[in-house]
């Protein structure tokens, strides 16, 4: 998957630290190193930040499930096992929470709110605006395993087992995604 | 485009307020892990307690006597509680329910009478129970409880969760993301906040016209709505669902699906500034989602409507449980497998009064007469006169009414 690293970076995007940094600040956060945690915090906040706003598409929402994943992680540190990446189980945490939030937002505008949900904040520039707006198309639970496959780059069975579902349903939902944001985007498989 | 180019895409679209929204999370985070408490490790203790006592409690199941223990569990708490009874001819413990159908709002007596107050949405007592502010679409009106209007104002977008102030002289009021406040005879409809999240405002329990309520940028903001100064901010607990305040105002509650969480607060009455605390965890069961939670309004007692995991006998289960965040022990006055909703504290703070839908139940809990329920069956045909097949639950709204000393409505 390429990484056009230089765009990337502009906005900020981070890889994970390495395994062995990764042990050593969990450790320290679980003895109660408050820079630890600040650490492994800054590590990975941009890209659970990201994964929930490209879900929910509206920035408070984004920033709820994020920090609520965040506190749901200091809240089962100490039974955290090190072995194990960090990653991957706060994107769990904050893929579902986003799911759960896009259910319910568009049960809630379904009954009574008629202001728009999808908020596109700062005007993005061409490619990016339609693929937000493509994105917007696709029910919650298609965005999220765009997201895990495509930024986040875990594989239809990492997904799978993420959010516990078949790993055929995950294919068929990426494909069904791909398929749809083909028709605006053009997306080559 | 390819797959390279989505995920390129992907990582290179703007996100609104990144690096504001780092920064808050940062300071959350850290606030609440100073809070924490590193566990002494006793895993093994533990476990070889809940070995001894589930090996303790199967022995007595699988008994014959246990089987009546195990029947007694599935007929309570699966399909309803039992000789409940068949009307409501009275509210247990006095007072008056608001109750939020799918016609609109109805009052109901002590006596079981109910009258309905017309075509209304969201509805709210005023501190006394003389009077009920209800809204209807883009209308905000202040009605007697038997339904005639007194005055009513409009806003541009619709109107959600009224608010009578403790005073009974201010309502406060959301319309679409603008937070309102307006006097209790219709007069001064004025703003507070141009952008609110969607968590109702709560009045500070004093007197003073201090409205707490979370703003469009995730912050706990505590305004005084008569000279519009902001009195204290923090952070808000993210995904805040519902604000309230313990009686004597000292503790305020911020609740979300995930957790419940309490602010000490206090006041300075030389610099008119409220200081707030670091918001603290209540410890809950694991894996528990809050679906309400509210103080008394006698003591800082908390009491939360849980609802938790399947189990692999049947669906989901939800508690009652009673919270004193002073250390007390934590007590379930009620559980069941199904879904309870709502949960309404007795004026008197002596009740608890939770729905059970599926068993078309009302179940008032007593406190004070630990495991004492009183359960009215027929909820749902009683709010939906006329409606063929089954009708639907209504939402128990609030109980009216404590009595304090005042001039308040």
């Amino acid at each position: 998957m390429g990484a056009e690293s230089g765009a990337a970076e502009q906005t900020g995007w981070q890889e994970p630290p390495p395994a062995k940094v990764e042990r050593r600040l969990i450790r320290e956060a679980q003895h109660g190193s408050g820079e630890a945690l600040a650490a492994l915090y800054s590590a990975h906040w941009r890209r659970a930040h990201r994964a929930a706003y490209l879900v929910v598409h509206d920035a408070a929402a984004a920033e709820d499930v994020t920090q609520d994943a965040f506190l749901a992680a200091i809240d089962a540190l100490d039974r955290f096992d090190r072995r194990r990446p960090f990653a991957p189980w706060l994107h769990r945490i904050v893929v579902n929470r986003a799911i759960d939030w896009g259910r319910r937002e568009a049960l809630r505008r379904r009954i009574d709110d008629p202001t728009p949900g999808v908020e596109t904040g700062q005007p993005p520039e061409e490619v990016g605006e339609e693929l937000m707006e493509a994105l917007a198309q696709l029910p919650p639970e298609q965005r999220a395993v765009v997201v895990l496959r495509y930024l986040l780059d875990y594989t239809p069975g990492e997904i799978a087992h993420m959010l516990e579902l078949p790993r055929g349903t995950v294919n068929s939902r990426l494909r069904r995604a791909l398929d749809r944001l083909g028709a605006q985007l053009e997306v080559e498989r | 485009m390819n797959e390279d180019r989505l995920s390129a895409l992907l990582r290179e679209t703007p996100i609104p307020r990144e690096a504001e929204a780092e920064r808050r999370g940062l300071l959350m985070a850290s606030e609440v892990f100073a809070q924490r408490q590193t566990p002494r490790r006793q895993a093994f203790p533990r476990l070889a307690l809940a070995v001894g006592i589930s090996a303790l409690l199967m022995g007595i199941l699988l008994s014959p006597a246990g089987a009546a223990v195990r029947d007694w569990v599935r007929n309570v708490f699966t399909t309803g509680v039992p000789d409940a009874e068949r009307a409501l001819t009275e509210v247990p413990g006095g007072g008056r329910l608001l109750v939020q159908s799918q016609a609109g709002p109805w009052v109901v007596q002590p006596d079981g009478s109910r009258r309905l107050l017309g075509q209304y949405g969201d509805a709210t007592w005023s501190p006394h129970g003389l009077f009920v502010a209800a809204t209807a679409g883009s209308t905000l009106s202040a009605l007697e409880p038997d339904g005639t209007p007194r005055w009513s104002i409009s806003a541009a977008s619709a109107i959600a969760d009224p608010r009578w102030s403790p005073s009974g002289v201010r309502i406060a009021y959301r319309t679409g993301r603008e937070l309102r406040v307006v006097n209790a005879d219709g007069t001064e409809d004025r703003a507070v906040d141009p952008d609110v999240a969607f968590a109702p405002p709560a009045w500070v329990p004093s007197g003073l016209h201090l409205l707490a309520y979370v703003d469009g940028k995730r912050r706990l903001r505590m305004v005084d709505t008569d000279s519009g100064e902001l009195a204290a901010s923090a952070l808000a607990i993210p995904g805040t669902l519902g604000l309230a305040w313990s009686p004597d105002g000292s503790l305020l509650l911020e609740w979300t699906e995930r957790g419940l969480w309490l602010r000490a607060v206090s006041s300075d009455k030389l610099s008119q500034r409220i200081e707030t605390g670091p918001p603290r965890r209540v410890p809950l069961p694991r894996n528990a989602a809050v679906r309400a939670a509210a103080f008394s309004p006698r003591d800082r007692t908390i009491a939360a409507l849980l609802r938790l995991p399947a189990r692999p006998a049947g669906g989901p289960h939800s508690e009652v449980i009673a919270v004193d965040p002073d250390g007390g022990p934590r007590r379930r006055p009620f559980a069941v497998s199904g879904e309870l909703s709502d949960l309404t504290w007795s004026p008197d703070g002596s009740r608890l009064l939770v729905s059970w839908p599926d068993a078309d139940q009302w179940l008032f809990l007593s406190l004070r007469r630990a495991g004492r329920i009183q359960a009215v069956e027929g909820i749902a045909s009683v709010f939906s006169p006329g409606h063929s097949g089954r009708a639907p639950f209504p939402k128990i709204d609030s109980w009216c009414c404590a009595t304090h000393s005042s001039f308040a409505p």
